[in-house]
């Protein structure tokens, strides 16, 4: 216990608490350290600052468009693949790689994918007659375009969660819903869902608590733009410290989304655990 | 021996082989099971494309990249590679990369797997609001902790270092053994420590010869996974080193994020495969376990 004590206290705890030091005082540059306290200063300019309300704005869009998609996606691949066959295995294992793919690579695979002019998608769209698109060009593509490489990268994982979890299923009760005479939506709502309700829930919460740390992949493709349009809170507040060296007001933007993601991610859990109850 | 196999029987997740009665009922498959096979074999080889192109990407002169419709038969070339290497400086970055993630995993392995231990087995009070606390450090933006991080390295001037970046990656690695390892061990019967410390173990005796051999196999896939992680690992690579410590992700990112041209497009292609390569090999050794791993730390939260 001791070990990991001490470690952890040294690089989690006592960050923490710095940062929170910071965000309530006024950085000095000269010596870099902070110097006078400010109270909550930091915090009504942070919560002022119209781009940090739009990073949240994004980071939150961002969100609910990705964890959604890859949740159905998730499941609805892994009833696919559920199918008895001697493949499987293989299929499986592949189907692992793109999720142990580092973040920042598949965001440069996917930017050289999707270039409108040498990419292999436009391409692939000019066959059918259509014209290129300009993924990365405008505010709303990019945004698809980030939750696209996303939900590449995590879609195998929910896929794989959720096909351990259909496995588990008893098929005793699937057998007593044919023998009753219901249909594939009748089974699909009264006794699929509800079993894997706990699960889908625990899924959700894996991914979000990996999708609020989004950067990696914004960082290789967009960069925050066009505009500000991809510009989600974590790769905001790296800017505003490591690039304007606004130490103070980055800190306070990182204390307000940590508390915002704890709570979040306590109701989520919560839900989660209810849900695991009700078993 | 028998409770022996049934704890490791324990540590395996997922039943892989189907029964035989399934077996037979699938050499009589109907159409929509077949629909299903296929389904799932192209939806898995569509994922896999993206990997696919830029593998061939890597092996292309620059004049192949570069061509639409892209090419699949081309002289295969390794000047992308050599380009990395050489320009890119990719030989130091990946050295600090193998460095940084084996140390990170190393120290984290052993710090993690003991408080995983400690949580697991001893009634301390207050357990279950530690346990609690690892979780919720999982949720903690790790931009929380680039900032100060950066500070207090700055001021005892160790910038830059192996050692800080391993340090760094503890903050994140660490809590994720401990979860890790406080499933498995909590899988283990308590009458194995009891019975070893009867014979005259000390605790911390019975943990390194009775515990840890039995749960190597889970061991090792953790540390593979710890490994994983910060291999992959971009922020605190970004913030912490400039030069001497690099890693290759930070060189990846300054090339994807190189918009003027498509230029490095090649060296960028060769330097994502030698990232991926060991993760994958890795990955596919581990695959059970990982599966496992990744669904654990919040699945019984």
């Amino acid at each position: 216990m001791l070990p990991a004590t001490v470690l952890l206290v040294a690089v989690l705890a006592y960050p923490l608490l710095y940062t929170v030091q910071i965000s309530l005082s006024e950085f000095d540059l000269a010596t870099f350290a902070p110097a006078d306290w400010t109270g909550l200063d930091n915090y009504t300019a942070a919560l002022a600052n119209e781009s940090f309300q739009n990073s949240l704005v994004v980071t939150a869009v961002y969100l609910v468009l990705a964890l959604p998609l890859q949740i159905v996606l998730g499941f609805g691949i892994a009833y696919l693949m559920n199918a008895e066959w001697r493949g499987r295995g293989v299929v499986r294992a592949l189907f692992l790689i793109p999720m142990v793919v580092a973040p920042v690579v598949s965001g440069g695979i996917w930017k050289m994918i999707l270039d409108p002019l040498w990419g292999g998608v436009s391409w692939f769209l000019g066959l059918f007659g259509l014209p290129p698109i300009d993924w990365f060009g405008d505010a709303t593509m990019s945004m698809i375009s980030i939750v696209l490489i996303d939900t590449w990268r995590s879609v195998p994982f929910v896929a794989l969660i959720a096909s351990a979890a259909l496995l588990s299923l008893p098929s005793d009760l699937f057998e007593a819903a044919k023998v009753d005479g219901a249909n594939w939506w009748q089974t699909m709502r009264s006794v699929s869902l509800p079993l894997l309700a706990p699960i889908i829930a625990a899924t959700f919460v894996v991914r979000w608590l990996g999708a609020v740390k989004m950067f990696d992949v914004i960082l290789a493709t967009t960069n925050g733009g066009p505009g500000e349009a991809t510009n989600v809170v974590n790769l905001f507040i790296y800017q505003q410290a490591f690039r304007l060296l606004k130490f103070s007001e980055s800190s306070a933007m990182a204390v307000i989304v940590l508390v915002i993601t704890m709570i979040l991610t306590f109701v989520f859990l919560s839900v989660s655990k209810k849900l695991e109850d009700r078993l | 021996m028998s409770t022996l196999t049934e704890a490791r029987r324990d540590v395996v997740p997922i039943p892989e082989t189907p029964s035989p009665a399934r077996r037979r009922r699938a050499d009589r498959r109907r159409p929509g099971e077949r629909a299903r096979i296929w389904s799932g074999a192209i939806v898995c080889a569509l994922f896999l494309l993206p990997l696919l192109w830029m593998l061939l990407t890597s092996f292309k002169q620059q004049r192949d990249i570069f061509t639409v419709p892209p090419t699949i038969f081309f002289d295969p070339t390794l000047a992308q590679y050599i380009d990395a290497f050489s320009r890119g400086d990719l030989g130091p970055k990946l050295v600090n990369t193998v460095i940084v993630a084996l140390g990170a995993g190393l120290v984290s392995l052993v710090a993690g797997a003991m408080a995983g231990y400690a949580l697991s087995r001893l009634n301390i009070r207050g357990a279950g609001v530690i346990g609690a606390l690892i979780l919720a450090s999982r949720g903690v933006p790790p931009i929380a902790l680039a900032v100060p991080m950066f500070l207090v390295a700055r001021t005892l001037g160790i910038m830059d270092t192996h050692i800080t970046l391993i340090l760094a990656y503890c903050s994140f690695v660490i809590p994720y053994v401990m979860w890790l390892t406080r499933g498995f061990f909590l899988a283990l019967p308590k009458e194995l420590e009891e019975a070893a410390m009867l014979d005259g173990c000390s605790k911390m005796g019975a943990f390194f010869r009775i515990i840890v051999p039995i749960s190597a196999p889970g061991l090792i896939s953790t540390f593979i996974f710890s490994v994983i992680l910060a291999w992959e690992e971009l922020l605190f690579a970004l913030v912490l080193t400039n030069r001497d410590a690099t890693t290759v992700p930070v060189a990846i990112a300054g090339m994807a994020g190189d918009t003027e041209t498509g230029a490095n497009w090649g060296a960028l292609a060769a330097a994502g495969m030698v990232t991926v390569i060991p993760v994958v090999i890795l990955a596919l050794v581990v695959q059970k376990w990982l599966i496992r791993g990744l669904a654990d730390g919040a699945m019984k939260g």
